[in-house]
Formats: structure tokens, C-alpha cells, sequence
């Protein structure tokens, strides 16, 4: 079952083309990695994939159910999310907490599986000790660690990740590959990060998506060059 | 106590009262959106509504509601057309509502300087019955909003990214809350005065935020910090026969001052004690 899928999409920022002919799907089930230079406007196709961008052609829709049928809960995390709202007054916990408010839970009180979650997605990144400190006084690989319990928290079907390891040490970043690894192999989760590391992170992906520049546009305009793996079709 | 003993007074403690719960409310949302200066705009264009209330001999309070609410929509309209620059269009929105005001308030038969005044000015002491009932279903409206809303507003307010993703109507509860502010200046703006209304939203809130890492205790200590300063400057404008509203504003910046002070002296104090 396709969570994400482009076709032919191009984007461009007012007449100056950035994204050609870019086609491509995520399944459920399956890690994907999306690479490529500086610039080579990686964070603006996933922003054209979560629609706070408008495609100039072609298309790119995520599911809107996941494979139980039920409503697709997406986990994004954007780029250089340690610099956003520094002084935002809340602790690390609340903060996580607010990742199960998508799950239903818009109006309603948080309860004990949601207690659970919450515990589970700070120990996930070693936090919960630090779950009553104020987000603003984290340094940025610490900010970087809570936002990615905050998806955790979520139980996200879908994780769009843009670059979420910066700043993590090399230790951290593979605890937290296996642990996309094992969300995408075991429990069926769709997964499409933009990332620097595709070294490090090959043997986890399935599947890794380069971004390369267009020999035969004068812009600094990019396309696909797709590395495809033999994707394991779980669901 | 004697100042107790004048209805007028008594009005403008109640009013006060419920301004000091409204204010960080609205406050928090609007720091943490970085949409201070839109209260600001919005106080300016506010007076557009007074004057064309005079002018078209209507009730200015229903015509600034109209002026508010309209500048409301459009500024979250140009809040994301122009996202990495726009103060500029809410500075020339102050000042093109400010000139507009005064152009239109040229038009108006009879000296209405006077009247001007109290609007840029404000004057708590001269508070109906019925705008203290105003304020008080403002004050509802804004409590309840706040909790039945909390939990999308938290999220919008972290990261509208995010928040759209999450499946909230980013666009929709932006605007919405643009005209609950919209509102509340053009309520609170004939007390406060057009040129403080915004310190009045914003101070609290400011003050509170240094004080708690909690994001639910913030509102709860502005609005601790909003009675005392409200009261207190109140007061002090009562024996000093100072005008209310800078009154009340000087309380708080000086409030401002001294928990900042507060602040980096306990910080000081830990760091040297060793203390986590």
C-alpha cells in the first residue's frame, strides 16, 4: 500500500524551476532515504509531499488511510528544529505529551496507554530524566532528541523526517536508525527521510532516492536518480 | 478604601479584573507567534472604527468591532503571503490606520478632539455598566475558548508545520484568533487607550513567561501578575491622579523589570551554590 506517492511533479519558486520530473512512492512498511547536495531542495519536495507547498506540476498525495483503514497519522519533523520558538514555556514531558494529541486526543484528557507512550518515546532517546526541564534551556542536539520523542510518542503510520539526526553524536544516530528500522520492518511504518548520512544509514534503508542536479537546465534545478533496492513488500 | 465607595471606581476594578484574565490569554498566543505587533496594528486601525462610528453616526464600539475583525483577516492574509518580512505590512497598516483615523475624524462635525483622546488615551474611570458586561462575556468567551482549544493551540503555537501535518486547519484557527484579538482591542481599546491597549495584552504574559517553564501555569501566573498590576496601578492613578491606563502600564514594565532582575539574581545565586 503506497502512504506516499509522486508523479511527475516539478515545483518551481516563482519562474526559476527547483524540482523536475520527480516520481516516486513510499510504502507502508518501507525506509526510504531521500539525498543530495546543499540545495538541492530535498526539505522543499517533502514539503511539497505534506502540502505546505503547491506542486507547479504533477502531483504528490499521502494516503489518507493507513493499512488498517483507519485515519494516517503522520510524524514530521522539519529541518533544524533546534532553532524554532526557543522561548516556548513548556517542559520537555508536555511537550512530548502534545505528540499523542493527534491521536484522538485533540479534546480529550491524556490517559494511561498515552502515559505509556510518552515514557516509552523519552527513554527512546535516553530524555526521561530530563522530562521537567524547560524546553528552551536544551542544548540543540538535546531539542533535536525530544522533537524525535515527540513523533515517537505519536506512533506515527507515516515519519517525514528532515534531517532529524543534526547535532546527534555517532552513537545516538544509530540507536535511533535501528529504531526507524524496527518501526518500519515489525510494525508496518512508512518512513521518508531526508538525511546527509546515507553511508552510515544504508544497510537500514530500503531504498535510497538521490537528488541530482539537471545537466541540461540552466537552473539550479533538480531530478532523480533512484538507487532502487529490492523493497521488501510486508504489507 | 474610600475610592471602593465610587461606582465608577467600583467599575473599573471589575473591569480591570477581567482584563487581567483576558490579557494573557490572548497575550501568550500572540508572543509566542510573534504577533506582538499585530495588537499594536490592530489598536491603531481600531481607531478607523471609532471614526467611522462619528462619522456615520453610528455606535463606534459595533464599527470598530466591523473595522477590527475585517484588518483581522486581512492581516493573517499578509502574515503569510509576506512570512519573512511581514512587519513591514503591519507598519504600514499602524500608520496608514492612524492617518486614515485622524483624515476621517477631519470630517466629523464639532470638535471631536476630545473624543479622539479617549480613544488613543483611554479612560477606565469613565467605564459603563454596559461595557463591563461586554468585557465580562468577552472574558467567557475567552476562558472557555482557552480550554477547550489549549491542546490545538499549543501545537499551532510551537510549529504551524507541524501543526499542519497533525491534521489541524492551520489557516482557519489562525483567523479565528486573529478576530478574538481583533475583538478584545477594540473592547478593552475605549479603557486602555489605542496606544496601550497592546502593553495591557502583552506585559503580562511577557512577565508570567520568565516566572514558569509550564506552559498551562504561564496563563495562570499572568493572570496573578495581571490583577496585581492592574489593581495596583489603578490605585496608584486613583491617589497620584495620574491617567489610569500609562499608570497601569508603567506597573507592569516595572514589574517587568524587576523579575527580570529576579531572575538573573536566582540564576546567579544557583550557578554559584551549585545548585541544578
Amino acid at each position: 500500500m503506497h502512504y506516499i506517492e509522486v508523479e511527475n511533479l516539478s515545483f518551481r519558486y516563482e519562474d526559476e524551476p527547483v524540482l523536475q520530473n520527480i516520481d516516486f512512492t513510499v510504502d507502508a512498511g518501507e525506509f526510504v532515504i531521500l539525498t543530495g547536495e546543499n540545495g538541492a531542495a530535498k526539505s522543499t519536495l517533502l514539503r511539497n509531499i505534506l502540502g505546505l507547498l503547491k506542486p507547479s506540476t504533477g502531483f504528490a498525495k499521502i494516503s489518507p488511510v493507513n493499512v488498517r483503514n483507519e485515519k494516517l497519522a503522520i510524524g514530521y519533523i522539519p529541518q533544524q528544529v533546534a532553532s524554532y520558538n526557543a522561548g516556548f514555556p513548556s517542559t520537555v514531558l508536555e511537550l512530548v505529551q502534545s505528540g499523542r494529541y493527534q491521536r484522538g486526543k485533540w479534546f480529550k484528557r491524556l490517559d494511561k496507554e498515552d502515559d505509556v507512550h510518552v515514557k516509552r518515546a523519552l527513554d527512546s532517546v535516553g530524555m526521561w530524566d530530563q522530562r521537567n526541564k524547560k524546553v528552551g534551556d536544551l542544548s540543540g542536539g538535546q531539542k533535536q532528541r525530544i522533537s524525535l520523542a515527540r513523533i515517537f510518542a505519536t506512533d506515527p503510520d507515516l515519519f517525514v523526517l528532515d534531517e532529524p539526526t543534526t547535532g546527534m553524536d555517532i552513537e545516538s544516530r544509530t540507536q535511533f536508525y535501528e529504531l526507524l528500522k524496527h518501526n518500519s520492518e515489525f510494525h508496518g511504518k512508512g518512513i521518508l527521510m531526508v538525511t546527509h548520512d546515507h553511508e552510515d544509514i544504508k544497510q537500514y534503508a530500503d531504498r535510497h532516492i538521490h537528488l541530482v542536479r539537471k545537466e541540461d537546465s540552466p537552473w539550479r534545478c533538480f531530478s532523480m536518480d533512484s538507487c532502487k533496492e529490492p523493497s521488501k513488500p510486508h504489507y | 478604601m474610600e475610592m471602593f465607595f465610587y461606582g465608577f471606581m467600583q467599575r473599573a476594578f471589575q473591569a480591570s479584573l477581567l482584563i487581567a484574565i483576558i490579557a494573557p490569554i490572548l497575550g501568550l498566543f500572540l508572543i509566542l507567534r510573534r504577533q506582538s505587533l499585530m495588537a499594536d496594528t490592530l489598536s491603531h486601525v481600531s481607531l478607523v472604527g471609532i471614526a467611522l462610528g462619528f462619522l456615520l453616526n453610528l455606535n463606534p464600539t459595533f464599527t470598530t468591532l466591523i473595522v477590527v475583525m475585517v484588518v483581522a483577516v486581512i492581516l493573517e492574509y499578509l502574515r503569510i503571503e509576506f512570512k519573512s518580512y511581514s512587519e513591514v505590512s503591519l507598519a504600514i497598516l499602524m500608520s496608514g490606520g492612524l492617518a486614515l483615523a485622524l483624515v476621517l475624524m477631519s470630517f466629523v462635525d464639532g470638535g471631536t478632539n476630545t473624543s479622539i483622546d479617549q480613544f488613543l488615551f483611554g479612560s477606565i474611570v469613565t467605564i459603563s455598566p454596559e461595557q463591563v458586561q461586554i468585557l465580562a462575556a468577552l472574558c467567557v468567551i475567552s476562558v472557555v475558548m482557552y480550554f477547550v482549544f489549549r491542546k490545538p493551540m499549543y501545537v499551532l503555537t510551537f510549529d504551524e508545520d507541524t501543526a499542519f501535518t497533525a491534521g489541524l486547519p492551520v489557516r482557519l484557527m489562525s483567523i479565528c484568533f486573529n478576530v478574538l484579538v481583533g475583538v478584545a482591542i477594540a473592547v478593552i481599546m475605549p479603557i486602555a487607550g489605542s496606544l496601550l491597549v497592546s502593553a495591557i495584552l502583552i506585559l503580562p504574559a511577557a512577565i508570567a513567561m520568565r516566572m514558569s517553564k509550564h506552559f498551562d501555569y504561564v496563563i495562570l501566573v499572568g493572570i496573578v501578575i495581571g490583577i496585581i498590576g492592574m489593581l495596583s496601578g489603578l490605585s496608584v492613578s486613583y491617589y497620584a491622579g495620574t491617567p489610569a491606563g500609562a499608570t497601569i502600564a508603567l506597573v507592569f514594565i516595572a514589574l517587568f523589570v524587576v523579575t527580570s532582575i529576579g531572575k538573573q539574581a536566582a540564576k546567579q545565586f544557583r550557578k554559584k551554590n551549585d545548585i541544578v
